[in-house]
């Protein structure tokens, strides 16, 4: 008995202490260094900031370059596939077409409608603002955990940390991590990502959760309420972080959200400097 | 023209090369688009075999760097990932002090017991000292899936090494 456990003390710490023939370090030596490095990042001291900006600028950069041929295979591949289904999705767009044709004019007419409401209340808050810096996708790595993606503007171009993120006009995200080149975006399907919404003709608030899927779910719904599908889902604003009206996504019966925009689809996004003034994050 | 001996050294560092790569793009396993539960870690896998097989292959150094460029490219807190990667090292760094020949079935037993207690860590490091949420279930299925990929990727190791290794005596 004694002699088995001394036969496992001598081979644990041999394994901790030896160093073979190409080992440099000690396993032992560098899970202390690791530890140490992973609190002094946790608990955020001064000095480590500006280490680690310049560390995640020079990483993303160079995972940008490794992970080019990566991006061509896929790239190449869904050219083909377009190629053949370019007839039928013509014929689809073409209907498609004159349906939002309709839906314009109807816009349009609500729009205006909108601003004359507004002039009446005197307020100077419009529901379009047009202050977004544009930003290429560097990386976007799929991890089970977090679903981020980094992108090619930083502190340099005034993004500050909470900032919204659009792709076209709908919301995907906001800024967690801000370096002085780079940022990362957390998605809205990560599981730490709460948005205030608000959808339906009742005007229904509810909150975004990052489900960890591809998929969000409202949470905090009025008590008994059932979700209708297919009803549009928008930010509510509640929070002052997002503007109110932004799209996001539509809703399903189980209480889940089909985003509109595709995070594992994003080439550039929006970010959206408009609080930049207003709120200090 | 490169020669045989330069072809020989690129080839010996395959498992460094694969393993830093794979840390640094943004190749993942995870295939959410196929089957939303399914990904693994190679990383782990990867790690583990060389390690118990013939470490002077992967040396412990380039394990702590690789995990630090994942935490970055991964968004994790520094020294998260190493850690991981150590634990996976240790124990595989015991079961070659321990045994003298293995069998693929006792590597596989030995290698849940490496990534139950390298994710036990990253788990408990990541839920208690950080503010990221990260879903028990979702490392559970990376848990499952890594261990069930494990005997295709030894496999296809134990055939690499047979390659590097019959190289190296001829």
């Amino acid at each position: 008995m004694s002699s088995s456990r001394d036969d496992f003390n001598i081979a644990f710490r041999s394994a901790l202490l030896q160093r073979g023939a190409a080992q440099k370090f000690s396993l032992v030596f560098l899970i202390i260094v690791a530890s140490i490095i992973f609190f002094l990042d946790i608990y955020g001291f001064g000095f480590m900031k500006p280490i680690r900006s310049i560390i995640n600028d020079g990483i993303y950069r160079i995972s940008l370059v490794a992970s080019s041929p990566s991006r061509f295979i896929p790239q190449a591949t869904g050219s083909v596939t377009n190629l053949f289904n370019i007839k039928s999705e013509n014929e689809k767009l073409k209907k498609a077409l004159e349906v939002y044709r309709q839906k314009e004019l109807s816009v349009e007419y609500l729009t205006n409608q909108n601003k004359n409401l507004r002039k009446i209340l005197e307020s100077d808050e419009t529901l379009f603002k047009e202050n977004y810096v544009l930003s290429k996708v560097l990386i976007d790595k799929s991890s089970p955990y977090l679903k981020s993606i980094i992108i090619n503007k930083g502190s340099k171009e005034g993004i500050l940390k909470g900032m919204p993120v659009m792709d076209k006009d709908y919301l995907v995200g906001r800024i967690v991590e801000i370096n002085y080149l780079s940022s990362r975006v957390l998605l809205l399907n990560d599981l730490n990502s709460r948005i205030p919404v608000t959808f339906g003709e009742d005007g229904v608030q509810a909150i975004l959760k990052g489900s960890g899927g591809s998929r969000p779910v409202l949470e905090y719904l009025p008590e008994g309420y059932v979700v209708e599908e297919g009803v549009d889902v928008f930010t509510s604003g509640k929070d002052g972080i997002f503007f109110a009206g932004s799209p996001i996504g539509t809703t399903s019966e189980k209480g889940e959200i089909k985003l509109f925009s595709e995070s594992s689809q994003l080439s550039f996004v929006k970010v959206d400097l408009s609080k930049q003034k207003k709120e200090a994050f | 023209m490169l020669n045989f001996k330069t072809i020989s050294k690129i080839i010996n560092l395959g498992p460094i090369i694969l393993l830093y790569y794979l840390s640094v793009s943004e190749i993942d396993s995870h295939f959410e688009n196929y089957f939303e539960i399914l990904s693994f870690n190679i990383q782990l896998i990867i790690i583990y075999f060389w390690v118990s097989k013939r470490p002077e292959a992967l040396g412990s150094g380039h394990i702590f760097f690789a995990g630090l460029i994942n935490d970055v490219v991964a968004g994790f807190p520094l020294g998260i990932s190493s850690l991981s990667y150590l634990v996976v090292s240790l124990v595989a760094t015991y079961v070659k002090n321990m045994t003298v020949n293995t069998r693929i079935t006792t590597d596989w037993f030995t290698f849940f017991i490496a990534i139950f207690f390298s994710n036990l860590t990253f788990f408990i490091l990541l839920s208690k000292f950080s503010e990221i949420a990260v879903s028990v279930t979702e490392i559970s299925y990376n848990t499952f899936f890594t261990l069930l990929f494990f005997p295709f990727f030894w496999f296809l190791f134990t055939y690499y090494n047979l390659i590097v290794t019959t190289g190296k005596n001829a």
